[in-house]
């Protein structure tokens, strides 16, 4: 969100309008107000039509802030502010310090398995909902594998789930993807000579990465954990299933949800999400304010791996090792959910069993259809949106262009029953000439998916152009080039990593939303997998299958992800562009 | 500008680099054969070569960012080849210079000196000696991202002696700075040089830096040293067709050795023939070799053997000209001061080429 | 898209057919919060006796089908909302989106168990209805060496701490009932001395009523308060689990109710009238769906041993229920409960926990100050904010309705709630410990 650095683009800066006018073509004045309608119609009004009785008074509707200064009087609020902040903030650093080995390791030295461990590395944030948490809950709860065992054998247990904590361990593993994914690329874009000139000066080993890697990786670092750190401070789902309610997110999610009782409370705390969500982008974007260390290399000097002895070799393997089990420890716990016979109260499952995919087996084509067409979709719709508002915060001087940027982002923070709501109060009204509400269109949970995980798409293709120099494309307009045309065989091709990185990092996570889909699913026939895994969640003979239903979200998602991961390194190799 | 932490205690440390019998390859592609080199104390020396001949690889190798297959390396009589980057003292500026951006200029060069655990007021007074020295004093709370190329080198080159190495390490440092700049920087680091007496080693591929500023350079092509020597005796007497023709223009002439009347003949064609003087041997399949500026055109000076020729083409070059002349099948380049109002000799005209048997020499390969 | 196109073929296919029970066709849709077990075999039952209609299901829970129901009414495209308790369908009722229809059915008492079976207005009807009572985990228990409960206040003893879990009232209509069971038997102040003195050993307390059943079915938590048919599933599911009806319990019932508009009320009319029907009755039966029936004759149909509330007083005869009572207050119970109790655990256990291990202490070594001390602590623990007539003015009701009287604001009343359930606590782990102190 830094400010465009096209520089040299020295307009006569005499009133705005002139500016306004001879600083953007028509083509990008219509794509601007493209998106702003699209964000408007699908985020900001909806949103609207549910979060402005924060601003009223009940009863009577009038305009009042006084639900805000309620807010600031309630023990349990404040409370739940601070909680919620903290166990932000711890885990980022707790998914730090998981990603940073594996980062570490993969891009500076010479590691096979490198790719493997991206892939893996990416698979905690596939997690369905529910069902992960009580795979979670059966290995590390307080009852759990580890713990029985433990308890067994030495006689302790470890309160790896309990309370906050439990909270940080599970966020930290579920959004360490992010944090690794950044890191990567943070520490690929360091150039070699950086730490040999620190080496030939006497320096290594802590000191060399304290004093020069880290505060290099730092600026790409910020960005990826200032992601995170909103991600978890909006998440109901989390602390609701670890039965923590003091924080922010699962209170605005209760009084949301709870019937009979017209209370704004919910929707003010909605609000107090949205701006800290904002808040905590604009300090991070504003910190990292020219920081950018995109290291310009001046020819020589490669990015060449270094070497490892053989007992730093077995050190990283078993590190390696060590952080991933970790961190795939909810998918090994729901893979044997999906087995098992009976769990209970003992550190493996009773017995095994085929018949839960068995059952699963005829539904599950339709959720799986069902969930490949949404979630593609709204990974398509997040990256052209995406693309189209970092190329006009970086490439032009539109007035107001920043707002896109905290527009979608802000999607961040709306908890997604606010959006589902909003999307039935907006769009019900709205008929097809046969009668049919407009909401009970697919469309809409297409929609709603998309709107949600623009964040993530977007920072992916901020990043990517950031990257490019702009004499890239003035090199193409200088040959003839439109700006269209420059786009289309220039900017896009260099930016294709950034945005497959966002298209798979929606399309992962879209796969297992839940909240805005329960409120705008309509039938069976148009649900996808988290739906029907919801539904089995219900019930105690359930989990079984609802675990196998999961298994097999994790395994499509992957799969996808694994596929254009290769797509797109073969057209790179094509083109012949070696990275 | 002397200052005195820099002058005599440093030269009075200078050391010698030996290397010996080095070999080192990447996977089946062998970088280094056999490397044979001693570096005198106090000596500004350069490895010289094209692109992809290792004279990276072997400054990289002293300065420990890579090892070998096989041979080793001394410093100062001390063996380092098992010596990390960070222990072995020698200072190296790289070609891309290397400033980490998120420091000021002085914190990049006081870097080193924090290393070494110096106290901070002696760490103060080394680091404004250096930027003195380098002549930057007045930038020293800029950003990297702020100062010229040639201002970065600077520093670069200022980090690195800070720390008052036992060795300086050069990765083509003038690669990155434009014409002027290089003749300018190049003196200085000549001049600075002398003035610390450091043992400094510098690569390029370009031989005229090579040979204004070194006192001795080896010239290596794949892989190998193919001679090492001065500026002077890499000239004059090249060890082979590749020195030859790398330093400076050389006129390379094949032809074959016949006897005739118990003298040795080079005949370079029917009826184009020098005498070989009796002390020179000349190997099997070996080549004539000479300067451009040791042949003449006409009656001009004393030379030893005149051979016929026709001028093809003539170039201006201010202080001389240079005629292609075809002398039998062979072109040669021939280098004529121009003295003004002199005619210049045109295409097609025959001439006399007068060589100097003296700096002939006929090289095999 | 052939879903209007049905739509539209249930409209014309209702409207030639309206007031015949049989031969209805086409779709009807039905929002419920009832998990796949119940509602399979109803749509299986249902469609074979109706052929020609298919039994669209919507799965949500109470709370998010309400809200659909409310924001969709405009164009409203369900027939039925099909859930347990009555606060849901009580809040429909307020808004206008239900619309009554009485069922054709014989031979369905008014009451079961102290509980009025269909809404007296006739909006919904209660078609089964279940028992409240205790869950455990056999090897739970085992393993920390727990007796099996018996009653209600068993769960308040010292032996229990930390073992237990419920769902919140405010989270769950059900539980809701269950308390409000408690309160008007044993009256307001005894009532939540009850509930404090229980949910201080509670190790959680579920924002979903599923919640409980999953965590003593993994084993997480030892013992649940829940309803008998996630227990009885959960045995035929396998789960090392077992379960008692305390000898005063709840009787709480299922309803269904046709929603206004709805575009198939007749497909909608004859769901309903087929749930009270005998056929629809002895679904209930099923293994995998355990309720109890309203009608009395089909227990002639079950296993002998199938608890039957019409024939055994202790299955929620024994309580005075009063309808009225208790909707007049259920919010403001609700709150209570969350802003005491849900909200301020950590404060509760920690005070409760010193209360046992100061009675523990005197057990072996009495102490009269020390006693009284303890007996301080414990009235602190249960002392209530307000009393049961302010819990039913309309001043403090009117906060939690969006009415137009200016009374405290609802955040306030929280704030001031929640402040004195957290000082008592402390105060009382005060106290408590200061007698265990003069008890060693």
């Amino acid at each position: 969100m830094a400010d465009a650095t096209t520089a040299g683009r020295a307009h006569a800066p005499s009133g705005p309008f002139r500016h306004f006018m001879t600083s953007a073509t028509p083509g990008q004045l219509a794509l601007a107000l493209a998106i702003t309608v699209f964000l408007a119609l699908f985020l900001i009004i909806p949103v609207g039509t549910v979060i402005y009785v924060a601003f009223t008074e009940k009863g009577t509707g009038t305009f009042t802030l006084v639900n805000f200064v309620d807010f600031a009087r309630t023990d349990l609020f404040i409370r739940s502010f601070w909680n919620s902040v903290y166990v932000s903030a711890m885990s980022v650093v707790l998914a730090s310090i998981f990603a940073l080995p594996l980062a570490y390791i993969t891009t500076r030295f010479d590691f096979r398995g490198a790719m493997l461990i991206q892939t893996l590395g990416f698979l905690p944030l596939i997690m369905p909902p529910f069902v992960g948490a009580v795979a979670m809950l059966l290995l590390f709860g307080r009852n759990g594998t580890v713990n029985l065992l433990l308890n067994d054998w030495f006689g302790f247990r470890i309160p790896f789930m309990e309370g906050l904590n439990g909270v940080i361990f599970v966020q930290a593993v579920h959004y360490f993807p992010f944090i690794l994914i950044n890191l990567s690329a943070a520490l690929r874009n360091i150039d070699r000579a950086m730490e040999e000139a620190a080496q030939n000066l006497g320096c290594s080993g802590f000191r060399l990465f304290r004093r020069i890697v880290f505060p290099l990786a730092m600026p790409g670092y910020i960005a990826g954990a200032s992601l995170v750190f909103v991600k978890v401070f909006d998440d109901l789902a989390t602390p609701l299933l670890l039965n923590v309610k003091d924080m922010l997110a699962p209170q605005a999610y209760l009084r949301v949800t709870s019937i009979g009782i017209a209370d704004p409370m919910g929707y003010v705390i909605s609000v107090v999400l949205i701006v800290m969500s904002i808040l905590a982008m604009w300090v991070s974007a504003r910190a990292m304010r020219g920081k950018d260390y995109a290291t310009v290399q001046r020819g020589g000097g490669g990015l060449a791996k270094r070497q490892m002895r053989p007992w730093e070799s077995v050190a990283a393997y078993a590190a390696v090792f060590l952080i991933l089990l970790l961190v795939l420890a909810p998918h090994i716990g729901l893979l044997l959910l999906s087995f098992a016979t009976i769990w209970s109260f003992s550190p493996l499952p009773d017995g095994f069993t085929l018949a839960h995919y068995g059952r699963v087996f005829g539904e599950s084509f339709v959720y799986v259809k069902n969930t490949l067409i949404y979630a593609s979709l709204a990974g398509l719709i997040d990256v052209v949106l995406g693309t189209a508002i970092a190329y006009l915060v970086l490439r032009t001087k539109l007035i107001g262009r920043q707002w896109l940027d905290w527009a979608a982002t802000a999607a961040l923070a709306i908890p997604g029953v606010v959006l589902g709501i909003g999307y039935l109060r907006t769009f019900y009204g709205v008929q097809l000439p046969d009668g049919t509400p407009l909401a009970t269109l697919w469309i809409v949970i297409v929609l709603a998916l998309a709107i949600r995980r623009l964040p993530y798409a977007l920072r992916a293709c901020y990043a990517a152009l950031q990257q490019i120099s702009v004499s890239l494309e003035e090199a193409a307009e200088n040959l003839g080039a439109t700006k269209v045309r420059t786009v289309r065989r220039i900017v896009l091709p260099l930016m294709a990593g950034g945005i497959l990185a966002g298209f798979v990092t929606s399309f992962a996570t879209a796969a297992v939303e839940l909240s805005a889909t329960l409120m705008l699913v309509q039938s069976n026939a148009d649900a996808p997998l988290a739906y029907g895994l919801y539904v089995f969640m219900q019930s105690a003979a359930g989990r079984g299958p609802g675990a196998a239903l999961g298994v097999i979200a994790v395994l499509l998602v992957a799969l996808c992800t694994f596929a254009s991961h290769l797509i797109i390194e073969k057209s790179q190799k094509a083109k012949g562009a070696g990275h | 500008m002397n200052q005195p932490l820099s002058v005599s205690t440093l030269g009075a440390q200078a050391v010698d680099v030996d290397i010996r019998s080095v070999d080192l390859s990447y996977g089946t592609n062998h970088v280094l054969k056999g490397i044979d080199l001693h570096i005198r104390p106090g000596e500004f020396f350069a490895f010289l070569g094209p692109s992809g001949c290792g004279k990276t690889t072997l400054l990289r190798l002293i300065a420990g960012f890579n090892r070998a297959d096989g041979g080793e390396v001394l410093v100062g009589g001390r063996e380092v080849s098992h010596l990390p980057p960070w222990k072995r003292d020698v200072g190296m500026v790289f070609q891309s210079y290397a400033l980490w951006p998120h420091m000021s200029v002085k914190r990049n060069v006081a870097f080193g000196l924090e290393e070494r655990k110096v106290p901070r007021a002696e760490i103060e007074r080394r680091v404004a000696a250096a930027l003195e020295l380098v002549g930057l004093s007045h930038l020293a709370d800029r950003r990297p991202s702020q100062l010229s190329g040639g201002q970065q080198q600077r520093v670069a080159v200022a980090r690195t002696i800070a720390i008052e190495p036992k060795v300086l390490l050069l990765d083509e440092p003038l690669s990155n700075l434009d014409a002027k700049m290089r003749v300018q920087v190049r003196r200085e680091l000549r001049d600075l040089q002398q003035r610390l007496g450091l043992t400094t080693i510098f690569v390029t591929h370009d031989q005229e830096e090579a040979n204004t500023i070194c006192d001795r350079i080896a010239v290596m092509n794949d892989g190998a040293v193919q001679q090492v020597g001065s500026p002077m005796e890499l000239y004059e007497k090249p060890a082979n067709l590749f020195v030859a023709s790398f330093l400076g223009t050389a006129n390379i002439v094949p032809g074959r050795v016949i006897e005739e009347g118990g003298a040795r003949l080079f005949e370079i064609d029917a009826g184009v023939r020098l005498p070989i003087p009796d002390h020179v041997t000349v190997p099997e399949g070996a080549k004539l070799v000479f300067r451009p500026q040791h042949a003449s055109l006409g009656a001009d000076g004393v030379r030893d053997v005149s051979l016929p020729g026709t001028v093809l083409h003539s170039e201006f070059l201010g202080s001389t000209v240079r005629y292609g002349v075809k002398v039998g099948s062979a072109e040669v380049s021939i280098d004529v001061p121009f003295q003004s109002g002199e005619a210049i000799h045109k295409p097609g005209a025959a001439v006399e080429v007068g060589l100097s048997l003296n700096s002939a020499v006929w090289l095999a390969s | 898209m052939p879903r209007h196109y049905a739509a539209a073929a249930a409209l014309i296919g209702a409207a030639l057919f309206t007031g015949v029970a049989f031969a209805q066709t086409g779709k009807v849709t039905v929002v419920t919060s009832f998990s796949k077990d119940v509602t399979d075999p109803f749509k299986q039952a249902f469609e074979k006796a109706n052929p020609g209609v298919t039994l669209d299901v919507q799965n949500r829970n109470t709370n998010a089908g309400v809200k659909y129901l409310e924001e969709t009414k405009a164009n409203n495209q369900v027939d039925l909302f099909w859930a347990s308790a009555p606060d849901a369908f009580e809040v429909l009722k307020g808004k206008g989106l239900l619309e009554a229809y009485k069922p054709k059915a014989e031979g369905i008492p008014d009451k079961i168990g102290s509980y009025p079976i269909n809404d007296p207005d006739g909006f919904y009807s209660g078609f089964a209805a279940s028992g409240y009572g205790i869950m455990w985990n056999e090897r739970y228990a085992k393993a920390n060496e727990l007796p099996e409960p018996k009653d209600w206040q068993d769960l308040a003893k010292a032996v229990y701490f930390d073992h237990v879990a419920m769902a919140a009232p405010s989270r769950s209509g059900t539980t809701h009932l269950t308390i409000e069971t408690i309160l008007q038997g044993e009256g307001w102040e005894k009532g939540w001395r009850t509930l404090k003195e229980v949910s201080g050993n509670f190790r959680q307390i579920t924002e979903r009523s599923f919640g409980v059943p999953e965590a003593v079915n993994s084993g997480q938590v030892g013992f649940g308060i829940v309803i008998d048919f996630f227990a009885f599933s959960s045995q035929a599911s396998g789960f090392p689990v077992k379960f008692v009806y305390p000898t005063v319990t709840t009787i709480v019932p299922a309803n269904v109710a046709v929603v206004a508009n709805a575009p198939n009320k007749a497909g909608a009319q004859a769901f309903v009238d087929y749930l009270i029907s005998p056929g629809g009755q002895e679904v209930l039966l099923e293994p995998s769906i355990r309720r109890l029936p309203v009608n009395p004759a089909v227990y002639d149909k079950a296993p002998a041993d199938y608890p039957n509330p019409f024939k055994d007083p202790s299955l929620g005869a024994r309580v005075k229920f009063d309808v009225e009572v208790s909707e007049k207050r259920s919010n403001v119970v609700d709150v209570l409960y969350d802003q005491t109790v849900t909200f301020q655990l950590d404060a509760l256990k920690a005070a409760t926990k010193a209360i046992h291990d100061a009675e523990a202490a005197l057990s072996e070594k009495d102490n009269a100050e020390a006693r009284a001390l303890v007996s301080e602590a414990r009235d602190l623990v249960a002392a209530m904010p307000i009393t049961a007539e302010q819990a039913a003015s309309p001043e403090v009701t009117g906060a939690f309705t969006g009415g137009k009287e200016k009374g405290a604001r609802q955040a306030e009343l929280e704030q001031q709630w929640s402040a004195f359930a957290k000082e008592r606590y402390a105060q009382a782990q005060a106290k408590a410990e200061e007698a265990l102190k003069r008890a060693r």
